[in-house]
């Protein structure tokens, strides 16, 4: 009876699955194509057609030592950004996996607050801090430690400060995320057969935590590739990052056939490693994933 | 090292990294409310000239005007498009799903300065350059995972019984989504919307290109401000966007203990 009474819905539910998603999905996709990929379409055939369809404009990336330069200064800043932000996150998420209720509430809330600050205003407060007259500056002298003032401002130093206060919020809940999917009572039962804490957590619950890490490190060098208001506000012209090159390219000088291809050898870039990213710990888990 | 030991430098390192996320914030704060005419912190003394003069000045308001009109309609974008892709992707099996949700997420993994010369030189031929509805046009691809991660978030620890309940009593399929699932799910909805309309109050790139010349958004406003000049005026209408930011997790927060007791 309620076989049947199930079959008949059924029936007409399966035309329904095909024909639904598809219609539920097509304005997004829709939206995507047209207001993400057709540009970026226009924007590689404009890099080929600006030197009478050649790859000149690719030739002169590979070929420029300004730009070996600048890709490698932008190399080096997000790798050194993206392990800075791993080491200060790593303690951060782990506190937050040991602790519970209102603490842990309270933690997150500080650790999101400055992810809804903008970027710029982040930045902008380094500038104030790190300058001449600024608070460290100001400390150190009083502490008598330095005299004149230590030149903070306009270095590597300071753009890495602003870069990795900009990227924890997202590497700290990555990370946080990572570590609540492993189970606990391996380590409880790593302690009950005698080991003491640090050893339960260095043989047991850190190699457990490293596919997170991994995964966290490969989402957060992908976003550092592409910064350009910390090295522009921070840094001194030996700390030029891609991205201000490119608008440099485009703004200043006009050339949008370089511009265009600067831009689509970082897009690449940063395609190649987001697709290594979701082929090991899969984007979509973001919501649920495939799995849910 | 013992137990305790342990926690004293687990605490310690977790006081000294919220410190340092947060000092940066705190600092912009105080010296928005400065007396003095340069951006020193501590600031010399405690005043709102800044914010009166932001009140004042008919360009951050128009600013924090335009802001405003792009980010709602980012955020009204982003919901339409996002809820019933969110519904596709969490009810349905869909061929592909791997695929299509990185190209929905694929927006903000792209590097900004890419995003943003594309955009532009797509709009020139189309005239949408310096347009509001262009820029909003664009925002709404960004916008857009926000919605769908908190929409399917919600839809999926939704109880589909109360709708199913809805539809054996002679409800509608859609009527049933609309007078059930949707309330249900609107903590979600609302939270991405709200994350979306942040998204795009705080992009630069794309708003510089697009509405770089009249009619600046803050960021932009910002932008050429911090690089020119050097008196607290920035400070102040980073503190708004920071009140803006705080307003915003505080309703965040009570629309999710809204849902938590809804589902509880």
């Amino acid at each position: 009876m309620t076989a049947i009474a199930e079959q008949a819905p059924r029936a007409k539910s399966v035309q329904h699955r095909q024909a639904m998603p598809a219609l539920l999905l097509l304005p997004a996709l829709v939206w995507i194509a047209v207001f993400f990929l057709l540009p970026l379409v226009l924007m590689c055939w404009r890099s080929l057609a600006a030197e009478s369809y050649s790859f000149k404009a690719y030739w002169i990336v590979f070929s420029s030592p300004l730009y070996t330069k600048v890709m490698l200064t932008t190399l080096e800043s997000a790798s050194i950004a993206t392990v800075l932000a791993l080491l200060l996150a790593y303690p951060m998420a782990y506190t937050l996996t040991i602790t519970s209720g209102i603490l842990r509430g309270l933690l997150l809330m500080l650790v999101f607050i400055p992810y809804w600050v903008d970027i710029i205003v982040r930045t902008f407060s380094w500038l104030i801090l790190l300058g001449d007259h600024g608070l460290i500056n100001v400390l150190l002298r009083k502490l008598g430690i330095v005299h004149g003032s230590l030149p903070l401002l306009y270095s590597e130093f300071a753009v890495l400060v602003g870069m990795v206060q900009i990227l924890l919020p997202l590497t700290i809940v990555v990370l946080f995320g990572a570590m609540l999917r492993i189970d606990r009572t391996l380590i409880a039962a790593a302690k009950i057969h005698g080991a003491s804490g640090w050893n339960a957590f260095r043989t047991v619950f850190f190699p457990l935590s490293l596919p997170g890490v991994y995964g966290a490190a490969l989402l957060v060098f992908v976003l550092s590739l592409g910064f350009y208001v910390t090295p522009a506000l921070l840094g001194s012209p030996r700390q030029t990052m891609i991205a201000q090159t490119i608008m440099v390219e485009a703004s200043e000088l006009l050339d949008w056939g370089q511009a265009s291809a600067a831009g689509l050898l970082l897009l690449i870039m940063t395609t190649l490693i987001a697709a290594i990213y979701n082929r090991y710990f899969s984007l979509d888990r973001l919501w649920g994933g495939s799995d849910a | 090292m013992n137990p305790t030991a342990d926690r004293i430098v687990l605490g310690a390192a977790a006081t000294a990294i919220v410190a340092y996320l947060i000092f940066p914030v705190i600092v912009v704060l105080a010296i928005s409310f400065s007396a003095g005419n340069f951006l020193e912190f501590p600031p010399p003394g405690l005043s709102l000239r800044w914010y009166r003069a932001i009140a004042g000045d008919p360009e951050w308001v128009s600013a924090f005007m335009v802001t405003l009109k792009v980010g709602s309609l980012t955020a009204l974008l982003a919901t339409l498009l996002g809820v019933p892709a969110a519904f596709a992707l969490v009810r349905y099996v869909v061929p592909a799903k791997a695929l299509l949700s990185a190209l929905i997420l694929c927006a903000l993994v792209t590097p900004p300065i890419v995003t943003a010369i594309s955009t532009y030189l797509f709009f020139v031929p189309l005239g949408l350059n310096n347009s509001i509805v262009g820029l909003a046009c664009a925002h709404a691809v960004s916008g857009m995972p926000f919605v769908v991660i908190n929409t399917a978030a919600s839809l999926r620890s939704a109880d589909r019984n109360l709708e199913r309940a809805a539809i054996i009593h002679g409800a509608h399929p859609l009527w049933a989504i609309i007078r059930i699932t949707l309330p249900i799910i609107s903590p979600g909805i609302i939270i991405g919307a709200i994350l979306a309309f942040v998204h795009s109050a705080h992009e630069l790139l794309i708003a510089m290109f697009v509405l770089g010349g009249v009619g600046k958004p803050v960021t932009v406003k910002i932008w050429s401000d911090v690089q020119a000049t050097s008196d607290p005026t920035i400070a102040a209408a980073s503190a708004i966007l920071i009140g803006l930011a705080i307003l915003t997790f505080v309703s965040v927060s009570t629309a999710q203990a809204l849902a938590r007791r809804r589902n509880g």
